[in-house]
């Protein structure tokens, strides 16, 4: 109804905005038809340039080869000075090597990671190292995909236990033995069971830094108030006798859980490998060939699913830790990082203990370690493995590990006196670091395998929240994780023969 | 009676029973209201409130007011990361970007709808084309070019692949199709060149579309996070979106009242900039073609 009337009225003042150029300006029509093929002209001369930068942009940085420049460090500096400004001016006149180094750590664990760099800054002056928060473990490692092709790395990179693989098999990641020995690393005095993890071939190639184990926690206030002993339970078996003293139910409902699941994001498949080995079964075997279906498996994945459905005393939550502080369950499987901080949130005292037996006992690793990708020069390589190598010696391994709530890596930082009196403050932390040595590393199928754990997660889900057999989803999840395994066991014939 | 007569006439006509349904209508109307309302902002609600809770009562039993107040997270927060910095980049990248934007999509807008040249229809399916490709999909190849140019932890690295976007040139397009054609063909007649025309009577009429495709533009380049986390690497380069991650746990117990004390940080400009330049949408309606 306006249009119609704005229509009628416009054009008027149009004409009279317009009208001082037309006393200006030149006839428009003849230098309208005359700009634009004008401009098409410059347009098109314009993309032909920009190709020819983009060529000319390109040509210097896969000129000198990237892993086989001959020229080492000064070949490859001009690539990498995007990523690092200030290092390659300062590492040309030889005096520092300034190496960056990747990592996923924020909040408190950012704040430890970058109190490390410092200390190992100021501890010696051939090395400096620049700390680079890059996001979670998959940006991180997604970042370093681009960053392979684009060759901007960094000379120092965080993996998480489910990435390393898949740059190893890429060929992204050196070897390191030959490194380890000039840096005079001690590979006797690592964990073996954390240091296994990173080595192929005999050699290695990941150096476990920020590692974790799942944990069984419970709260002691509702294990009193249901006259439980002060322990966590030595089997399933008897924490199921237990649970029901922990329940609380209104009508069908449950209000409150005697243990809590995670959901697939929050890494269930992680914390499950554990209860699968318990059971007497397994994801899969080392040489790729995936298990789910295998009867124990079964048996182990039935047994979540009588948790929240027969047995009807777990819940499966979408925020684990917040929901065992609130009270929601009283127990749950949940990583040793979060020890700190869940003792100190939670308004009750918190208790844990070794994981649960079945017929056997299982807890796996996890968590991220250190590596160096193959691309970066060797004067940094080097320099790169003097700063993994101070961040895991005893000491620092110590530091670390108190401050964050990882497991000390070394074996003979536990015998430190710091730790010992760290372990006398806090014996939950000494319970935690009591089952690494019982502990081992993770099935092929959730670590090698692509989006293993995701894979197996969704299963769980559907198994413990939509009550589908074990059995069938197992199945689905096995063909899956063959298809997803097919590549990459092919890839690893190609590397490992 | 100062009334109109549209509205004089209109009463005898409407029906007891038309008037009672309209009525019904209108409180749907603002039950939709508030629903909205409610499942809009409640989590900014929600965001407030734990911004000033302490982190035990965060992790306790949900709570409408905090218990007991306290100011202790946002101190916390702006000291955990160089906030400044974040806020001096934010603030670079994204009025730059925005600029960047709405200046290619008002011009590629303009050429699209009222300019004349072979294949135009091509080039639109290509635009709509490009409009259909998820950003994810962009990451990559934006890198490696952006790796090439030596454009790693710079600014122009975090602008210039979001300086024309699709969806902006699409959105205007659109708007200035609607425009009356005779006030633009009155200008022609008056002999206005294609940069007067664009910019003494396209822009102005547009007014309200522009404002709205620049407000987009600007919330989606002060909230872009993957792009400036995956383009930049050094703290001094960071953008907000980023600091705030940087206040998270990645393992553990994640300390909730500094991330929303972080958030709240994130949120208050943008929100000043909405109440600012909100009005310019409903001017730029009034004004037009109607006011002239």
């Amino acid at each position: 109804m306006s249009g119609t009337s704005g229509g009628d009225r416009a054009p008027v003042c149009i004409q009279m905005l317009v009208r001082e150029e037309k006393v200006k300006g030149d006839p428009p029509m003849e230098q309208r038809k005359l700009t634009r093929r004008q401009m098409l002209r410059v347009l098109v001369a314009g993309s032909g340039a920009a190709a020819l930068a983009a060529c000319g942009a390109q040509a210097p940085a896969t000129g000198p080869a990237p892993t086989t420049a001959p020229g080492g460090g000064e070949a490859q500096a001009p690539t990498t000075a995007p990523a690092t400004a200030a290092p390659t001016v300062v590492s040309q006149t030889g005096s520092t090597v300034n190496i960056t180094y990747w990592g996923s750590f924020s909040g408190g664990l950012g704040e430890a990671e970058q109190a490390m760099v410092q200390r190992f800054n100021e501890a010696q002056n051939e090395v400096k190292v620049e700390y680079q928060f890059q996001g979670s473990y998959e940006e991180t490692a997604q970042k370093f995909t681009a960053a392979l092709q684009a060759n901007v790395i960094p000379d120092v990179i965080l993996l998480s236990d489910v990435w390393w693989f898949g740059f190893y098999v890429a060929g992204a990641i050196a070897e390191l033995d030959g490194l380890a020995q000039q840096a005079a690393v001690d590979f006797a005095d690592y964990e073996p069971v954390l240091l296994n993890e990173g080595v192929r071939q005999g050699k290695h190639f990941w150096i476990p830094f920020a590692r974790s184990t799942p944990l069984f926690y419970y709260n002691k206030q509702l294990w009193a108030e249901a006259g439980l002993p002060d322990r966590a339970p030595e089997t399933w078996a008897e924490f199921s006798e237990w649970a029901p003293k922990l329940v609380v139910k209104e009508g069908d409902k449950l209000t409150r859980a005697a243990f809590l699941h995670p959901n697939g994001a929050s890494y269930i498949a992680w914390l499950f490998q554990g209860v699968t080995w318990q059971h007497g079964g397994q994801y899969s075997l080392p040489d790729f060939t995936m298990t789910m279906t295998d009867a124990n498996t079964v048996r182990a994945a039935q047994f979540y699913q009588d948790t929240a459905g027969k047995l009807g005393w777990a819940t499966l939550v979408q925020e684990l830790n917040k929901d065992f502080i609130g009270g929601v369950g009283a127990a749950m499987l949940a990583s040793t990082g979060g020890l700190a901080g869940i003792t100190r949130d939670a308004p009750f005292k918190v208790g844990v203990g070794f994981l649960p037996r079945e017929t056997s006992f299982g807890c796996c690793t996890g968590g991220a370690g250190l590596a160096i990708p193959s691309g970066t020069p060797d004067e940094k390589k080097l320099a790169a493995m003097k700063y993994i190598a101070f961040a895991t010696n005893p000491e620092q391994a110590g530091i670390w590990s108190r401050s964050t709530g990882y497991m000390p890596v070394r074996i003979s930082t536990k015998q430190s006196p710091e730790m010992q009196a760290f372990f006398t403050e806090n014996p939950n932390f000494k319970t935690a670091v009591e089952q690494l040595p019982l502990t081992r590393a993770q099935d092929a199928a959730r670590v090698f395998v692509r989006n293993g754990d995701q894979i197996i997660g969704k299963g769980l889900e559907r198994i413990i929240v939509n009550g589908e057999a074990p059995a069938t989803v197992f199945a689905d999840v096995n063909q899956e994780l063959s298809t997803a395994a097919a590549p990459i066991l092919e890839d690893l014939k190609a590397v490992e023969g | 009676m100062a009334l109109p007569d549209e509205l004089v006439l209109a009463r005898p006509v409407e029906s007891v029973q038309a008037r009672r349904q309209g009525r019904r209508w209108r409180l749907a109307g603002y039950l939709a209201m508030a629903l909205a309302m409610l499942v809009i902002g409640l989590p900014v609600y929600w965001t407030l409130i734990a911004a000033f809770k302490t982190s035990a009562e965060i992790y306790g039993p949900p709570t409408w007011f905090p218990q007991a107040p306290t100011l202790a997270n946002f101190p916390a927060a702006w000291n955990a990361a160089p906030f400044a910095r974040f806020y001096l980049n934010s603030f670079i990248t994204t009025l730059g970007g925005m600029a960047a934007e709405v200046f290619f999509a008002v011009t590629s807008a303009y050429a699209l709808a009222f300019l004349r040249f072979p294949r135009k229809d091509l080039v639109f399916l290509l635009l709509l084309a490009a409009l259909m490709v998820p950003v994810e999909i962009t990451i990559v190849p934006n890198y490696l070019t952006i790796a090439r140019l030596g454009w790693i932890n710079t600014y122009q690295g975090i602008i210039i692949p979001g300086a024309a976007i699709a969806y902006g040139t699409f959105l205007l397009r659109q708007a200035f199709k609607a425009l009356p054609y005779e006030v633009i063909e009155a200008a022609r007649v008056d002999g206005a060149g294609h940069l007067r025309t664009l910019v003494s009577v396209v822009i102005p009429m547009a007014q309200p579309a522009i404002v709205t495709m620049a407000l987009l533009s600007l919330v989606a380049k002060w909230n872009d996070f993957l792009w400036p986390l995956i383009v930049t690497n050094t703290a001094n380069m960071r953008t907000l979106p980023i600091g705030i991650y940087w206040l998270r746990n990645s393992e553990g117990v994640i300390n909730w009242g500094v991330v929303m004390a972080g958030s709240l940080f994130l949120i208050i400009p943008v929100m000043i900039a909405f109440l600012f330049v909100q009005r310019y949408i409903v001017e730029g309606i009034a004004a037009g073609a109607v006011k002239g």
